[in-house]
């Protein structure tokens, strides 16, 4: 269980050292939320049966989630702001919510298989330390508090302070497989394979040179 | 397609039994076919197309599909609710199964390395574990007919430790990858060979079917036949011939033997109907995979046979084998940056492997440990899936905005993974046995596993961890992670490479095996182990072609002696 006081104070020092707004307090809300259930995020089911993932045989032709969504719009949308730091515009490359990573985050910690479900535990326990130290609920926050809350997380997590670490680490990681595996993503990695063609020619001369070869 | 009788029951249509089907009806038996789980057409089904993303998860593996959504297993994994089994205390052993036409040559990794004659007859080297009852060049005329059917492309190497081909068995192999060839520099350096990896791919056309284009991952099988499957190679001409017959959903659990301690037929279970049937042959082979043919010969108990046929000798269940395997990753920051270039290849297939080169040393008794390894090669730039940053998130866990992002780009491909591959010492210790206690939904009775690792392949595993590193330093990466100090650590569980054979080995003395040397089980002329369970001990080379080897030799014997029980009627 986090110190909360702990964390309250990586919040305030990072937020007095910007000169962001104050982040709005809904103080009956958050208090009474952080009071009553600090961090004990909802869970689909403890272990896996067997039963509502996609099967053993589904049709690989025409992939479906079989599962049904569960965060909110609310919860979508602190995600969004939280991936868009992780993730951020930058010139012609998008932000991970202009590429469904938030939907793609919702599909992940909805799905009912072991890691998925572990994952989901880590991001609403972490999403909910991080609401309690700002003491206000985090899809209020605009970009740039989103980024003082990120950089504070940051800190935490290079302390390698629970739960902010493993939020930090499990965020950060599905993020990337959400963005790095959309047609975007996957031409800004630079892949360029996945071209039948009648012979393999190995790499060009200008990348054997580069490696030495 | 045939009626019965049948002159022959074939149980599971993978390597074993889809190569004695192809083999059988080409010398003009009439074969019946029965396949535990449900029909399975390449052609149709699979995803040659499909990219990760569009998959759920990103096609990241899960316990219904644990190589991923798009992986060519159908109804398969390491935990089937319907089909559990259990382990010895102390002890984990995966098992991995697949419940559909052509079973796990569907996805399996397509390497595939002839044994040498040390392999078959490392016994009589090292004093450990069992000969094979053949020598090398006795087997290796169906070798020669496995690559010329299989489609095998490698070259000839003239090295020790794996034979060379005749002319005409191997297709060329594709040039290698950027990455691979930085560790043939580094080979070069140590004075280690890197050779053509030999892989069930087919660069060329080879009788009717097409050669590979380069692109979708072999793992999700191939609708253009390019890689070797049992229902793509060996089942359509085993159709064409008009003498087999097919029956899938049929689990069978017992062998039927005649009051003359014959075979006659076998008892199945639909798997959808829970309807129970008999049917009746002239002769069994059983290709079911190791454990399931050994768990049917458990199960085939008689006045004749208390303990399961095969098991007066007190060996049926012993000798279980498994290969070692274990990774270490490297990170080459010259691959990091380059520029966007096409380096797939045969998707997802090493074009190059380290072959074992310690042989000598060995011998002369300078190294810890009896048996080699080989190493595998797998990295690059993949396509970006649910993996590619596992790596890159040791190296670099705490980036965040924008030189996140910058560093995603720069290191994407520079990682890659050397994995050992291994053999392990046959030890009649490490067997399977009949839980009583624990049926499948079937209500057949269940396996009980207990294998163990010994200082043989954790000393192994040590020496091959350091191998590993000194290939990535010498072709000029980095280690990821520090290698752990306990190979414990290393090494997989028994099982997770997939590899598990024997439990029913073929031997020259009905006293110290449990078939001769064609698989069939001592005292019962007419039935015939044909998969994996045969197998006396497991080179550092992946089963599959010596299963389809050695099927397509016991086939042939099979079709001799159907042909002189007919004269002698």
């Amino acid at each position: 269980m986090p110190d909360r006081r702990e964390t309250l104070a990586w919040l305030l020092r990072a937020l007095a050292l910007s000169a962001a707004p104050v982040v709005h307090v809904d103080s009956a809300s958050a208090r009474q939320g952080c009071a009553a259930a600090p961090a004990k995020p909802d869970q689909i089911g403890a272990a896996w049966r067997g039963d509502r993932g996609y099967g053993r045989d589904p049709d690989l032709l025409h992939p479906q989630v079989t599962w049904a969504l569960t965060l909110t719009a609310q919860q979508k949308t602190a995600i969004a702001r939280l991936a868009d730091v992780f993730l951020p515009e930058e010139g012609s490359s998008p932000s991970a919510s202009a590429v469904a990573v938030p939907e793609f985050i919702d599909e992940w910690v909805s799905a009912p298989y072991p890691q998925q479900q572990q994952d989901r535990v880590v991001l609403l326990e972490g999403m909910a330390a991080l609401e309690c130290a700002g003491n206000a609920p985090l899809h209020t926050l605009n970009a740039s508090q989103a980024q003082i809350l990120v950089a504070g997380l940051h800190a935490r997590a290079a302390e390698g302070k629970e739960p902010e670490a493993r939020f930090f680490a499990r965020f950060r990681h599905i993020c990337l497989i959400g963005y790095y595996t959309t047609p975007v993503g996957v031409a800004e990695l630079g892949y360029v394979g996945y071209q039948p063609s009648a012979r393999f020619a190995g790499p060009p001369p200008e990348v054997l040179a580069k490696l030495g070869l | 397609m045939a009626t019965e009788p049948f002159d022959v029951i074939i149980v599971g249509s993978g390597a074993a039994g889809g190569t004695a089907a192809y083999v059988l009806t080409s010398l003009g038996a009439r074969v019946c076919l029965l396949e535990a789980g449900r029909y399975y057409e390449p052609g149709r089904e699979t995803p040659m197309f499909q990219r990760h993303g569009e998959a759920p998860l990103a096609d990241a593996g899960t316990p219904d599909k644990p190589f991923g959504f798009y992986d060519g297993t159908v109804d398969g994994g390491w935990i089937l609710p319907e089909e559990p089994y259990t382990t010895a205390p102390g002890t984990e052993f995966r098992w991995f199964r697949a419940r559909m036409l052509g079973g796990r040559t569907n996805h399996w990794g397509r390497v595939a390395l002839r044994y040498a004659n040390h392999d078959f007859k490392a016994y009589s080297l090292d004093g450990l574990g069992a000969d094979w009852p053949f020598t090398y060049e006795e087997f290796a005329p169906w070798y020669d007919r496995a690559e010329r059917m299989v489609g095998v492309f490698g070259t000839n190497e003239h090295l020790p430790d794996i034979p060379d081909s005749p002319p005409g068995c191997l297709q060329p192999p594709p040039v290698p990858r950027s990455y691979e060839r930085l560790v043939i520099a580094g080979g070069r350096r140590l004075g280690r060979p890197v050779v053509a990896s030999h892989e069930a791919v087919i660069t060329q056309p080879l009788n009717g079917r097409s050669a590979c284009f380069y692109a979708s991952p072999c793992l999700r099988g191939c609708a253009i036949r390019a890689n070797f499957q049992s229902p793509t190679v060996m089942l359509p001409p085993a159709r064409a011939s008009g003498r087999l017959t097919t029956i899938t959903h049929a689990q069978v659990y017992e062998v039927d033997l005649a009051p003359d301690g014959s075979a006659r037929g076998v008892h199945y279970v639909d798997r959808l109907t829970h309807q129970h049937h008999y049917l009746a042959g002239r002769a069994v082979m059983l290709g079911a995979s190791a454990m399931e043919s050994v768990r049917i010969l458990f199960n085939s108990r008689s006045a004749r046979f208390p303990g399961g046929i095969g098991a007066e000798s007190g060996l049926l269940g012993r000798g279980i084998l498994s290969t070692p395997g274990s990774n270490v990753w490297g990170r080459f920051p010259q691959m990091e940056g380059l520029p966007p270039f096409n380096d797939d290849g045969v998707v997802s297939l090493p074009h190059i492997y380290i072959p074992w080169w310690l042989l000598p040393e060995q011998r002369a008794g300078r190294l810890p440990f009896a048996r080699g390894y080989h190493i595998e090669l797998y990295g690059g730039r993949t396509e970006p899936s649910a993996y590619t940053f596992d790596q890159f998130n040791v190296v670099s866990p705490l980036s965040y905005g924008k030189r996140l992002k910058e560093e995603a780009r720069r290191y994407y491909g520079s990682f890659v993974r050397f994995s050992q591959r291994g053999e392990m010492v046959m030890r009649d210790s490490n067997r399977v046995v009949i839980d009583p206690q624990m049926k499948d939904a079937w209500g057949i009775p269940g396996l009980c596993f207990d294998v163990r690792w010994s200082g043989q392949e954790l000393r192994q595993t040590a020496h091959a961890q350091r191998s590993m590193a000194e290939f990535i330093e010498a072709a000029g990466g980095q280690l990821v992670s520090p290698l752990p100090s306990d190979p414990a650590q290393a090494i997989t569980a028994p099982g997770r490479m997939i590899h598990e054979v024997g439990g029913a080995r073929a031997g020259a003395d009905p006293r110290k095996s449990v078939t001769d040397s064609y698989g069939r089980v001592w005292g019962v002329p007419n039935l015939y182990v044909i998969d994996g369970a045969a197998f006396p001990s497991s080179a550092n080379k992946n089963p599959t072609l010596t299963i389809i080897a050695f099927a397509w030799r016991a086939s042939e014997h099979l079709r001799k002696y159907l042909r002189n029980e007919l004269h002698h009627a």
